[in-house]
């Protein structure tokens, strides 16, 4: 057993602490900040940011030189998220594209893909956005049915993708379409990389139960994309999918714990305000969430062993998946029952609740995106225990 | 980072694993328990601690685990030490195996030159047998006990055999053998170690009670996949599946937190109070949730007295409570985190 990082981690650690701490105004870690700024100025504030980060090689971290990556281990990785959220930095704009887009581009891209898109990226360049589920198609996403036509050297696109993570400001969506006439369910989709600055196609934002709009809906219409925009092979888009979400798996949850560890004591401070940290009842619920965040934390030292031991994880990231999400929901539920009749009020004397109540309704969207709850236990009971299908 | 069990640790668990399975299966567990539920009929109960599997304990070096080399143990810690454990709680294994242990923990930690070399020996080869009496309940194994480590006060002290005397109390789980003690003659020893070995006894407890659990969702997989129902396995059914799915979940959240809370408490880390109650909250409602769907997702032949889920289902009740249960751990990471 050794709950350590090396030394060069650790000077990793120190650099990136120093380069945050010198980076971040303090009004920034303000809770409210980036809702008082509006979601336009909130992005175009992040996005650039997020670009000097990269310039300041603070950005790619595990990934290779070659691609302008740090080249750095999956410990680095782990500091790096969880000095992130340390520090009250923004969340990326771009993180379809960083988490998912990228490493699959170097791992099966063309050369020219690798050129065109991994740089841009990284530096902010270029907005990547992920157009996968449609009104028809979310959990079961074989059922898509946006359809890509031959047309000379084009495709042409037509459907509707939703969900679709920072859908008004994207500057590109890597697009599952249905490109074979007549295919059922996994065939004849191909992952098309599709420029949405044309006419063809319509970015709506959607209004989410916080009031925010980190989603939004993509209307493709006639729109055009070249056949060479395809990532993998024409007509084999599932596999490319499939590889893309394989990159979520070596994702430790140790920026998610840092986040939720620190939401848990803001959490315990309402209650004290309140008197209420007394109650015997709300501290059991209190320590039942600790204890899911403490096995959280040692969940992602187990991820983060198995990536640097080379093995692989199979299909535990449904198990991550499940144990971030729902002890996040449960935290917050806790702090909704401190409340109690003032659980929807906007604040409490001097405190604006406002900032807790939009993460509590955060809350309940994570148990949907990415793969819901159920989806979840359905792969872990077939794919890890085995269950018949 | 290497948060894992080495190979050589893990062979500790395949060691004791493989042992259960050849040479103290199932059968063999309920033979003990037999014994036990027979003794309201004619008052005979056995000793629950079958000779082969006492010798195989010795022999192997799960009693001389934490013993220090120049006592003639192998003096590892308790991470080493939990491995053992887990898989004793798997094979649902009867046996003075934790009393010993944590016996011959408290003379390491707190006794003196001369009770060390007196008796860590004699309880790493198994010629002693230890038990240890932290609270007033009822204490494992004691009316066979050479050696007894008791509460006196702020500190610990050692009872040698005839020096307490024991009072057998039943128990519905048949793994064990329980009694009260009335100690007569005890010596201090001149060291502290209460909050070390009530540590290193709930760990124990705690990674026995994820062995049950471990054991009893495989063993309800195993059988899920294969009862027909309706046509189709029980298993393909989705309410059945998900329960499974959560309590896997619940039952590896259970071992990390065991493994790190046995770390935690050999290096003496900051937070390690806090590692031990999350390991024990964590292990003992995993324990009872997964031995209560044991029962569950079997039907009704998990009820039967024929069926071994019982065997789990009962165990798990009695360790979940020992050391303090779940939301004695709670209030206890509630003090810690809260205030």
């Amino acid at each position: 057993m050794d709950l350590t990082y090396t030394e060069a981690e650790e000077q990793f650690r120190r650099e990136l602490r120093a380069w945050l701490g010198a980076n971040i105004p303090d009004e920034w870690t303000r809770p409210g900040f980036w809702e008082s700024l509006g979601d336009d100025e909130s992005f175009r504030v992040r996005r650039d940011w997020e670009r000097d980060k990269a310039l300041a090689g603070f950005a790619g971290i595990e990934w290779p030189a070659e691609f302008g990556g740090r080249g750095g281990t999956p410990g680095m990785k782990a500091i790096y998220d969880e000095e992130t959220v340390r520090a009250h930095a923004p969340r990326t704009v771009n993180p379809l594209g960083l988490a998912f887009l990228a490493p699959t581009v170097m791992a099966i891209g063309t050369d020219a893909q690798k050129k065109e898109i991994v740089g841009p990226l990284l530096r902010n360049e270029v907005i990547w956005c992920q157009g996968f589920s449609e009104p028809g198609a979310g959990s079961d996403l074989a059922a898509l049915s946006t359809k890509g036509v031959r047309d000379g050297d084009d495709f042409v696109v037509n459907g509707q993708k939703v969900w679709t993570t920072n859908a008004v400001h994207g500057d590109k969506i890597f697009t599952l379409v249905r490109t074979e006439p007549g295919s059922q369910r996994h065939r004849g989709i191909s992952m098309l990389l599709i420029d949405m600055h044309q006419d063809g196609v319509d970015a709506r934002p959607l209004k989410q139960m916080s009031g925010a709009s980190e989603f939004g809906e993509v209307f493709f219409d006639d729109a055009r994309v070249a056949a060479t925009d395809v990532l993998g092979e024409i007509g084999d888009g599932w596999r490319t999918a499939m590889l893309l979400l394989s990159f979520e798996r070596g994702a430790s949850g140790i920026g998610q714990y840092t986040e939720f560890r620190r939401q848990y004591d803001e959490i315990v401070d309402v209650a004290r305000r309140l008197g209420r940290h007394t109650d015997p009842v709300i501290r059991g619920r209190l320590a039942r969430v600790l204890t899911e965040l403490e096995c959280l934390r040692l969940h992602a030292m187990h991820v983060l062993t198995q990536v640097e031991q080379g093995r692989d994880l199979g299909f535990e990231a449904s198990m991550t998946k499940l144990q971030w999400s729902e002890t996040f929901q449960d935290l917050w539920e806790v702090y909704d029952d401190i409340l109690g009749e003032d659980a929807t009020l906007d604040s409490l004397g001097e405190l604006d609740l406002r900032p807790l109540h939009a993460q509590a309704m955060w809350s309940r969207s994570v148990t949907i995106w990415g793969g819901s709850s159920q989806v979840q236990r359905t792969i872990t009971a077939e794919r890890v225990l085995g269950l018949p299908r | 980072m290497f948060f894992a069990l080495t190979d050589d640790q893990r062979e500790f668990g395949t060691a004791v694993t493989t042992y259960l399975a050849e040479r103290f299966d199932l059968e063999a567990v309920r033979g003990v328990v037999e014994d036990a539920a027979a003794s309201g009929a004619d008052g005979a109960v056995g000793d629950g601690n079958p000779e082969a599997l006492w010798k195989a304990a010795a022999e192997q070096g799960w009693l001389a685990v934490t013993v220090p080399e120049e006592h003639d143990g192998l003096g590892l810690g308790l991470v080493e030490a939990q491995v053992i454990a887990r898989s004793l709680g798997a094979g649902v294994a009867p046996g003075p195996w934790r009393g010993t242990v944590l016996a011959a923990d408290a003379v390491r930690l707190a006794g003196s030159p001369e009770q060390q070399a007196a008796w860590l020996p004699r309880l790493a080869s198994g010629e002693a047998v230890g038990a240890v009496s932290l609270s007033g309940a009822p204490v494992e194994y004691a009316a066979i006990a050479d050696v007894l480590v008791v509460r006196d006060g702020d500190g610990l002290a050692l009872a040698e055999r005839g020096g307490f005397t024991t009072e057998a109390v039943g128990s519905y789980d048949g793994t064990t053998r329980l009694a009260r003690v009335t100690v007569e003659t005890s010596e201090a020893f001149p060291g502290e170690a209460i909050a070390d070995l009530t540590a290193r006894a709930t760990v124990l407890v705690a990674s026995d009670l994820a062995g049950v659990a471990r054991e009893a969702i495989t063993r309800t997989v195993a059988y899920d996949r294969e009862r027909e129902q309706f046509g189709v396995p029980v298993g393909s059914f989705q309410a059945i599946k998900h329960a499974l799915a959560d309590l896997h979940v619940g039952v590896t959240m259970a071992e990390h937190a065991v493994l790190y809370a046995a770390h935690a408490v050999d290096t003496g880390a900051d937070g390690a109070d806090l590692a031990v109650a999350v390991a024990k909250a964590k292990a003992s409602d995993a324990a009872l949730a997964a031995t209560a769907a044991m029962i569950q997702y079997h039907g009704g032949i998990g009820y039967t007295w024929e069926h071994e889920a019982h065997l789990f289902y009962k165990r798990a009740k009695r360790l979940a409570g020992q050391y303090g249960d779940a939301d004695a751990q709670r209030e206890r990471i509630a003090t810690l985190t809260i205030g």
